[in-house]
């Protein structure tokens, strides 16, 4: 668990992966960090107001859930690979969260989805070229510089944003089926009986990859969500709402939503993340 | 390179995001998705010879109780405000919105989006309130992301009048 500071609240975050009940491996990597970048003064003899924004730290949490694609060969190297060039990149560019200005904020949604390209095209070279099957993965990330949550998205996996009771969708399912439904093509009925409705249109390592990027500025008393698909195979949304509105902390709603997916059969691997601002 | 950051406005379900599916991608869903925050796309286009990269801030629509997030238009380069054309009521809404909003990002150039023109039969917009968009000195243009119509049109005049008015 990790609860990071940072004015006016304290972010509350915890997450967990299962292998479930069927699958031989769990493929999915998931990750909380918080960034730090501190100066710790020895000793000085600057004046308060001169040490205003040059000593202290700048917070900021990492959250990544990655859903190596079964079927295919080393998914879970693909979401592994994936998710830690992202803290990579998030770790190394520490230094430009604080005060990030139009260009900046765009300089660091620009760089994610770079890193995250750059693990797709390793992937592909690796695998002998764009026609051969790569080890391909999900990948749902979110950066919280607070108030302000960047993400970027791939694949199926989601992040959720629960405020004053409702749970909202931060992302939209890149799967052919979505595709379909949302373009007239097919009812909501027919991606629900189709095969192929759950293939990836966009993955890391997949013939496709088109991150979708975007942020929210979250409330005092708001919670994110990330999970994998083995989660909403099995809970509801209205019940994930349920438990995400609970006198809980992170760790305990993660643990319930978990053990739920478990208990409905655990068909898939599992990987939930929450984090909460408590004011 | 030259980066504009386009912030897309208006009240909810006006067809902001379709807008922007329509203009990056090529493509146009009739299912509704209320949008959640921001949405970021961005496209690359010549304007006078040089590549700029638009960066799409597909805003989430106003609805009466919250007010368009100011932090959201800060350091918008330009700014379309998406109407409706079957609900007059978002028409005067979108002027409210540009009230509240152009003290935040000062003068930038401005397209007021008059969408679903493809719905001729259930249009509720004047001659008169079309022309008085650009009586008020905004560009004004009919658009539909069902067909396509005006929408290039409406996001290259902006990539070219924030050219112009940055002189970059």
């Amino acid at each position: 668990m990790t609860s990071v500071r940072s004015a006016p609240v304290t972010i509350d975050a915890f997450g967990l992966t299962d292998r479930g009940k069927v699958r031989k491996d769990n493929e999915d990597h998931f990750l909380v960090a918080d960034i730090h970048r501190s100066v710790n003064l020895l000793c000085g003899s600057l004046s308060a107001d001169a040490l205003i924004n040059r000593v202290g730290t700048t917070d900021a949490l990492l959250l990544v859930v990655a859903d190596g694609v079964g079927g295919g060969p080393d998914g879970d190297l693909a979401s592994e690979r994936s998710a830690a060039a992202v803290l990579s990149y998030v770790g190394g560019a520490a230094f430009c969260f604080n005060g990030l200005d139009v260009a900046g904020e765009h300089h660091l949604l620009g760089d994610l989805e770079e890193s995250i390209q750059g693990v797709h095209q390793q992937l592909l070279k690796e695998a002998g070229g764009p026609r051969v099957k790569a080890p391909a993965t999900t990948l749902t990330m979110v950066l919280l510089v607070w108030p302000r949550a960047y993400f970027v998205h791939v694949g199926d996996s989601r992040a959720y944003v629960r405020r004053r009771g409702q749970v909202q969708a931060l992302t939209r399912d890149q799967t052919f089926g979505e595709y379909m439904v949302s373009a007239g093509a097919w009812s909501e009925e027919q991606a629900m009986r189709s095969r192929t409705a759950e293939t990836l249109a966009s993955a890391i390592g997949g013939s496709e990859l088109t991150p979708n990027v975007g942020l929210i500025d979250l409330e005092p008393g708001d919670s994110l969500m990330l999970c994998t698909d083995g989660l909403t195979k099995h809970v509801s949304n209205e019940r994930i709402e349920e438990v995400l509105g609970l006198t809980l902390n992170a760790r305990a709603m993660v643990e319930q939503l978990v053990g739920e997916a478990l208990d409905a059969g655990g068909t898939d691997n599992v990987s939930v993340i929450v984090a909460r601002g408590v004011a | 390179m030259i980066q504009k950051k386009i912030c897309m406005v208006g009240v909810f379900a006006t067809g902001k995001t379709c807008l922007v599916q329509r203009f990056v991608h090529s493509i146009f869903s009739p299912r509704y998705l209320s949008t959640v925050g921001v949405k970021i796309d961005r496209k690359e286009i010549p304007v006078r010879g040089e590549p700029v990269t638009l960066l799409l801030w597909d805003l989430e629509g106003r609805d009466g109780t919250r007010d368009v997030n100011p932090s959201y238009i800060r350091g918008a380069h330009g700014l379309i405000f998406v109407v409706d054309g079957t609900r007059r009521e978002t028409f005067e809404q979108a002027f409210e919105i540009r009230d509240a909003v152009t003290g935040q990002v000062g003068s930038v150039p401005c397209a007021f989006a008059l969408n679903k023109a493809d719905l001729a039969d259930e249009w509720k917009l004047t001659k008169a309130d079309e022309e008085s968009v650009m009586a008020r000195g905004l560009y004004g243009v009919r658009t539909s992301a069902k067909t396509g119509e005006g929408v290039e049109e409406t996001f290259k005049w902006l990539a070219e009048a924030t050219h112009q008015s940055t002189g970059a």
